[in-house]
């Protein structure tokens, strides 16, 4: 069953063709990595598929629901109960704490809650780190703060932009084993990098060039 | 947790740990607020600072008697139920009588009046020395002072000598044994006295002078000279001098009394004498003030009327704390009153205290909102600054799925918080600057107003609202989507 659909999907800035005819589809649970050099259309459809963007022309089913026609409120409403956001620079709120930033996410969902905040700061091994600035933390540790806010709502997908690209391999696998925790637990993952090792923990990968899909490569080593 | 926890603890977190911005922006509310319940406490004090000034400077209203009444303390004090007690700072009587110097033949005008009150309707008096508390005590005017030569401690001898009155009938008195009594102004204003008796025919038969008061060797002849007052006897009155009787050679003026006091003079058995009254004073300071005051002597309405025996007031100088309008009124209900007293406004004093007033109310008023105008400003350019700072933040939390209201909600709150806080701070630094400002410039305390705690509050509040206004509205066109761009 499809969690994410692009159908016909162009994104146009003037002369520019951003997205040029985009067909995916994402079934539920899939991990689905999107490959592609600059300036390919990554970051266009990162944005569209986040509900912080809207495509020129085509449909984008997320749940069964087509968002390229909602309002910017509703699309913040849709990606607050149902995306987990993980960029490539961290970004935590540089007053808050770790544990204050995952509540951060809690409060505009629902309700903050401390000590399932902790809990999820545990998971990704940080609860003795919770009462610390980000400027205290190290960027692997921001990285895995903001995993621990990603999945503090349980969102349907979690959606991350280069997470691993300013990390050493030792916190790159710290985060690629987090993330295949959430795969095992069901959650739809797409990750958008440069990095084939990234790549290839995917079920499947996506080549973008030229706002179009390129190729798709099944991962056949996935879980072995 | 609740959400209103989380959002207290995310503002205070974002003011206490970004401190140094936070800091000039609560600075600059805080530097308004204190201008601004600083100006408004000397707003409201400056009536009361400058009413006190202007009554510094005398009396606002006179009582004067109306044609043909009498001013006493009684009617004063009747005529005075028109105006307010608390408005009442002051209401003193005067009665003005020429007193004698014994030792120096010089007379000097005497006021008489109530100590207590002078001190609250002319607080520009000086005494050197102390005013008068009991009976038997004088001030003594600086000039008079200076001229015959007292000071503080001084006794002084003061003598009345009832005023020359010319009787329009004196003749009616002129019958045949009568005894008869007159004075008359002699040299140098002495006053001779003189006593005469008239035989079976209206004739005079003898006669006594008292010419103490005239220079002895001269003018004092009048009352010794043997053949100058032979040629009285015989006469009938009136008498002209060189036709009558010669002068004394040399005491021409004496000699003009004698004939004067004899023609003004009256039968004793009338019962009009009047006899002189006389007291030893201690002066007990020097009054100074820069006019006229400083060539009277003041004593006190009780001591005055025991020598003249007479209880008469010839003016009232109150003051009194209002502005013009109410002065009118107060006087025309005092002219009103019945009490044959008439009440005319110093109006120098009042008119030039509404004015300035005005003046200086409408510059404060001006100088606040000026004040009001650029606090605005300042904090609004702070929180733009804030603003442009914290753009990722602002872009994460709505990758996160912050609604704009929250946006708005947050940066409100942190406005809201700066401004109660700034407005604080400022109420009690206010309260400090207004005064510094009254003690300096009005030389007085003022006392804090607990209302103007609540206003400076809400104005402070109200004002980071408002500052907030346009950076909120940047804040919340902030594009999510930057927070993926790696800005």
């Amino acid at each position: 069953m499809s969690l994410l659909e692009l159908k016909n999907v162009s994104k146009i800035y003037g002369e520019l063709k951003a997205l040029d005819n985009i067909n995916i589809h994402v079934d539920k649970g899939e991990w689905v990595a999107i490959m592609g050099p600059s300036g390919s259309g990554k970051s266009t459809m990162m944005n569209i598929i986040g509900c912080m963007d809207k495509p020129t022309v085509g449909e984008v089913l997320l749940d069964g629901v087509d968002i390229s026609k909602e309002s910017s409120k509703n699309l913040t409403d849709i990606r607050r109960d149902k995306i987990g956001l993980v960029f490539q620079q961290f970004h935590m709120v540089g007053y808050l704490t770790a544990v204050e930033n995952v509540m951060v996410s809690q409060y505009y969902h629902s309700m903050p809650d401390e000590e399932e905040a902790l809990e999820a700061l545990g998971r990704v091994g940080l609860r003795e780190r919770a009462k610390h600035l980000p400027s205290q933390l190290s960027g692997g540790e921001q990285q895995r703060v903001c995993v621990a806010r990603a999945l503090i709502n349980h969102p349907e997908l979690i959606l991350a932009d280069e997470p691993t690209g300013n990390l050493d391999e030792a916190n790159e696998n710290i985060v690629l084993d987090l993330f295949r925790q959430l795969h095992d637990e069901g959650t739809t993952l797409i990750v958008v990098t440069h990095d084939p090792e990234v790549a290839e923990a995917a079920q499947r990968t996506i080549v973008l060039e030229h706002g179009r899909v390129a190729r798709e490569v099944i991962n056949e080593n996935f879980g072995k | 947790m609740t959400k209103r926890k989380m959002f207290l603890r995310m503002i205070t977190a974002s003011l206490l740990r970004r401190r140094s911005r936070m800091l000039i922006a609560l600075l600059s509310i805080a530097i308004g607020a204190t201008i601004l319940s600083g100006l408004v406490t000397i707003y409201y004090d400056v009536p009361r600072q400058m009413g006190a000034q202007f009554r510094s400077y005398g009396a606002n209203m006179i009582l004067l008697p109306e044609d043909g009444g009498a001013l006493t303390q009684a009617s004063m004090d009747r005529a005075l139920s028109a105006v307010p007690a608390e408005n009442l700072v002051g209401a003193t009587p005067y009665r003005y009588v020429r007193l004698d110097m014994t030792s120096r033949q010089q007379s000097f005008t005497t006021a008489g009046t109530v100590f207590a009150e002078v001190q609250k309707t002319s607080p520009y008096f000086s005494v050197e020395g102390e005013y008068p508390q009991g009976s038997k005590e004088i001030l003594v005017g600086k000039e008079i002072a200076d001229t015959i030569g007292v000071k503080a401690g001084s006794y002084i001898q003061l003598t009345y000598r009832p005023s020359v009155t010319v009787h329009e009938n004196a003749s009616d008195d002129w019958v045949p044994g009568a005894s008869l009594s007159g004075s008359a102004e002699g040299f140098n204003a002495g006053i001779v006295v003189v006593e005469a008796t008239l035989d079976e025919d209206a004739k005079i038969a003898s006669i006594t002078v008292d010419a103490s008061s005239q220079t002895e060797e001269i003018g004092g002849q009048v009352a010794t000279d043997r053949n100058f007052l032979a040629r009285f006897i015989g006469q009938s009155l009136p008498l002209t001098l060189g036709e009558d009787v010669d002068a004394v050679s040399g005491a021409t003026v004496s000699s003009q009394a004698v004939v004067d006091a004899l023609n003004n003079s009256r039968s004793a058995d009338s019962g009009t004498t009047v006899t002189e009254q006389s007291g030893y004073f201690n002066v007990t300071g020097i009054l100074v003030t820069g006019g006229e005051e400083e060539s009277y002597i003041f004593m006190s309405l009780e001591d005055l009327e025991k020598l003249t025996r007479d209880d008469s007031l010839d003016v009232a100088e109150l003051s009194i704390s209002a502005n013009a309008d109410q002065l009118d009124g107060y006087a025309a209900a005092i002219n009103e009153s019945g009490e044959g007293v008439t009440a005319k406004l110093v109006k120098r004093v009042t008119r030039s205290e509404t004015a300035v007033l005005g003046k200086l109310q409408a510059l404060v008023f001006l100088v606040t909102v000026v004040v009001l105008l650029l606090t605005t400003i300042c904090v609004s350019t702070t929180m733009m600054a804030v603003v442009s700072e914290r753009r990722r933040e602002i872009g994460l939390r709505k990758a996160l799925g912050a609604p704009d209201s929250s946006i708005r909600a947050e940066f409100l709150g942190e406005g809201m918080f700066l401004g109660g806080l700034g407005g604080l701070l400022g109420a009690a630094l206010g309260f400090v600057f207004a005064q510094v400002v009254s003690v300096n410039v009005f030389g007085s305390s003022i006392t804090f107003q607990p209302l103007l705690l609540p206003i400076t509050l809400v104005v402070s509040m109200l004002i980071a609202a408002v500052s907030c206004l346009l950076p909120i509205k940047r804040a919340v066109a902030i594009d999510p989507a930057l927070v993926l761009k790696g800005e």
